[in-house]
C-alpha cells in the first residue's frame, strides 16, 4: 500500500477549508447562482413534463418517470460535475498571478482539484436540499435505480465525469498563456459546448443518429449524459464498458495534451500584469 | 350701453387674451419641441460615438470577436435543432406545431438580442460601481442612465441581428398572419423592448445598492429565457407568475401569440398597462439608487 503523506495531506485539507470558507465569504453571488441553477431547472423540467401529460406516453424511448429523473439527476450531477472554482486559473494567468503559486511548495493541479472538490461538496449539499423541495413541491414521478451494478457504473462514470471536467476547463484555460486578453473567450467556448453537447438541457438520443455519433466522439456528453443514462438502466452492459472506456481513453489524452500544452505555456508565460 | 355692443367689447377682451394665450402656447409647445429635438439629436451624436468606439475595440481585437460570435451562433443553431427535432418528434408542443414553437423561440432571441446589443454596457457596470469610476459618469453633462445602459453596444449582437430578423420573418410568414396581426405582433414587440429595457433599468439600480449586478443580470437572462417556449407548458402558479408578476409571458409569448392570432384584447390592453407600470417603477428604482450612491473606494 502506497504510504500516505501526512504533511502534503496537511496542506490540500487546508487549501480545501480555505476554498470552502471563501465561497461563503460571498454568500449574495453563491445565493444568486443556486437561484440560477433553479430557474434554468423549471424550463427543462415544464417542457418535459408538458410533452409526456398524455398518461402512459413513450417518447424517444422515455417514459414520464425515467425523464423526470433525468431532470431531476441533473441538478445533483450538474452540481457534481460542472461546480469548479478552476475556471479561475485563466484570469489568474492573463493577471500574471500564476507566479505566486509556482512558487510555493504546493502542486498547482491538486491546488485546484482540492478547490474544485471544496466548490462541489458546497453546491452539492445545496442542491440536494434543492433538489428536495423541488421534488416536494412538483412531486414528479420518480425511476429508482434498483440494479446495484449499474449503480456502482454510475459512480465510476461521474467520477471519470469529474476528472473529465477538470482535464477541459485547464485546457481551455491554457490558450491564456499566449493570448491574456482572451481568458473569458475560452471559457466561453468550453461553457457553450458543455451546453449543447453534455445533454444538461436534452437527452442527446432525441437527435438524428448521425449527430448523436458526432457528438458521442467528443468528450462533452460523458459529463452529464452518459452518467444519467447509466442511472436510468438505458444503456445495457456493453453499451456502459463502451463508454467509460472512450471516457477513460478521453482522460488520458487530455492529460497528455493538458502536460505538453502547460509545459510550452510556461516557456510562453510572462507574468504580464506583475 | 347697448346689449350688443358690450357683447361685443368683451369678445375683443376675451380674443385679446385668447391670442395672446394661444401665441404663449405655440411659442412654448415649438420651444419645448425644439430642445427634445436638439436632446434627441445630441444623444444620438453620443450614442453613436460610443458605439464606434465599443467597436473599434472590437476590430482590433478579430480573435475574440470570432470566439464569441462563433460560441453565439452555435448555441442558437443547436438549440434551433433540438427544438426542431423535439417538436417534430411529438407533433406539438402544448398545442403548438413546430413552426409555431420556433416562432416563439425566435421572438424570444429578436428580444433578447437587441436589449443585449444596446445594453452591453450594463454588463461593465459594476466595475464602475465598485471602483466609484462611476463619479466620473455622474459629473459629466449625460444622464448617467443613458451613460451606463447605452454606452458600448455590442458588435457581435449586431451581426446576429439581420439573420435573426430574417429568419423570424420567413417563420412568421409561414403562419399565414392578417394584416392586423403583424401590426399588433410589432406593437407587442415593442412593448415587450419596453419591457426589456426596464428590467435592465432595475438591474442597475440594484447594482447601486446591493453591489451585485453581474448574477442579479444573469439571473434577468435565466428568467426571460423561460419566455424562449410558450408559457403554456407552465402549470399554475408558475404561469400566472411569470405572465404577470414577472412579465415574461407579456414580454415575449403575448407578441408570438398575437403574430397567431391568439390574443385577445384584454391581453392587449394589460400588456401596455404592464410595460408603462415596469417602466415608471425601474425609473423610480434608479432615482431611488442614484441617491444611495456612497461612491466607494473613488
Amino acid at each position: 500500500m502506497p504510504k500516505v503523506d501526512r504533511k502534503a495531506l496537511k496542506k490540500y485539507i487546508s487549501v480545501f477549508t480555505i476554498s470552502f470558507q471563501q465561497e461563503f465569504a460571498y454568500r449574495v453571488n453563491f445565493i444568486m447562482w443556486r437561484v440560477r441553477n433553479v430557474m434554468q431547472f423549471f424550463l427543462i423540467f415544464f417542457l418535459w413534463d408538458t410533452i409526456f401529460a398524455t398518461p402512459g406516453v413513450n417518447v424517444f424511448g422515455y417514459t414520464k418517470a425515467k425523464i423526470l429523473t433525468y431532470v431531476f439527476s441533473l441538478i445533483l450531477i450538474r452540481s457534481l460535475v460542472l461546480s469548479t472554482r478552476s475556471v479561475d486559473i485563466a484570469p489568474e494567468i492573463a493577471r500574471g498571478d500564476v507566479s505566486n503559486l509556482l512558487l510555493k511548495p504546493i502542486n498547482y493541479f491538486k491546488y485546484w482539484l482540492t478547490r474544485d472538490i471544496a466548490s462541489k461538496v458546497l453546491n452539492l449539499s445545496f442542491a440536494i436540499f434543492e433538489a428536495g423541495i423541488l421534488f416536494i413541491l412538483l412531486k414528479p414521478p420518480f425511476y429508482f435505480q434498483g440494479n446495484i451494478l449499474y449503480i456502482l457504473f454510475f459512480i465510476v462514470s461521474i467520477t471519470a465525469a469529474i476528472i473529465l471536467y477538470f482535464l477541459l476547463v485547464l485546457l481551455f484555460s491554457m490558450p491564456t498563456f499566449w493570448f491574456p486578453q482572451q481568458s473569458w473567450g475560452f471559457m466561453f467556448l468550453l461553457l457553450v459546448f458543455v451546453d449543447i453537447l453534455a445533454g444538461g438541457v436534452f437527452p442527446l438520443d432525441i437527435l438524428p443518429v448521425g449527430i448523436q455519433k458526432i457528438a458521442l466522439l467528443t468528450p462533452f456528453p460523458y459529463l452529464l449524459f452518459i452518467p444519467t443514462e447509466i442511472y436510468l438502466g438505458q444503456l445495457n452492459y456493453s453499451s456502459i464498458l463502451g463508454f467509460l472506456a472512450v471516457s477513460m481513453i478521453w482522460i488520458f489524452v487530455l492529460v497528455y495534451i493538458n502536460q505538453k500544452v502547460w509545459n510550452s505555456g510556461l516557456r510562453a508565460y510572462r507574468a504580464e500584469g506583475r | 350701453m347697448k346689449i350688443s355692443n358690450i357683447k361685443n367689447q368683451n369678445a375683443k377682451i376675451f380674443n385679446k387674451y385668447d391670442y395672446e394665450f394661444l401665441s404663449k402656447f405655440f411659442k412654448s409647445v415649438t420651444t419645448y419641441i425644439l430642445t427634445v429635438n436638439r436632446r434627441f439629436i445630441y444623444y444620438f451624436k453620443l450614442w453613436l460615438f460610443m458605439s464606434k468606439n465599443a467597436f473599434l475595440v472590437y476590430i482590433l481585437d478579430r480573435f475574440s470577436f470570432s470566439i464569441f460570435l462563433f460560441g453565439k451562433v452555435m448555441r442558437f443553431l443547436m438549440y434551433f435543432v433540438f427544438l426542431y427535432f423535439l417538436v417534430k418528434g411529438t407533433k406539438t408542443l402544448a398545442g403548438y406545431n413546430v413552426n409555431q414553437t420556433i416562432f416563439f423561440f425566435l421572438t424570444f432571441n429578436v428580444i433578447d438580442i437587441l436589449a443585449q446589443f444596446l445594453y452591453r454596457e450594463a454588463y461593465r457596470f459594476r466595475s464602475l460601481i465598485i471602483s466609484g469610476g462611476f463619479d466620473l459618469v455622474l459629473a459629466k453633462p449625460v444622464n448617467p442612465l443613458f451613460r451606463s445602459l447605452l454606452g458600448g453596444a455590442d458588435l457581435i449582437d449586431l451581426v446576429t441581428i439581420p439573420p435573426l430578423f430574417v429568419a423570424t420573418y420567413y417563420v412568421g410568414s409561414l403562419l399565414n398572419p392578417t394584416f392586423i396581426n403583424a401590426i399588433l405582433y410589432l406593437l407587442l414587440l415593442i412593448n415587450g423592448f419596453i419591457i426589456a429595457t426596464s428590467f435592465y433599468i432595475a438591474v442597475l439600480a440594484l447594482g447601486i445598492v446591493t453591489l451585485e449586478i453581474d448574477h442579479t443580470i444573469m439571473i434577468y437572462r435565466d428568467m426571460i429565457a423561460l419566455g424562449r417556449l410558450p408559457l403554456d407548458i407552465y402549470k399554475e402558479p408558475v404561469r400566472s407568475i411569470l405572465t404577470f408578476l414577472v412579465p415574461v409571458g407579456v414580454m415575449i409569448s403575448y407578441p408570438a401569440k398575437a403574430m397567431i392570432g391568439l390574443i385577445s384584447i384584454q391581453g392587449i390592453i394589460v400588456s401596455f398597462g404592464l410595460a408603462g407600470i415596469s417602466m415608471f417603477l425601474s425609473i423610480r428604482l434608479w432615482k431611488f439608487a442614484l441617491k444611495k450612491y456612497t461612491s466607494a473606494s473613488s
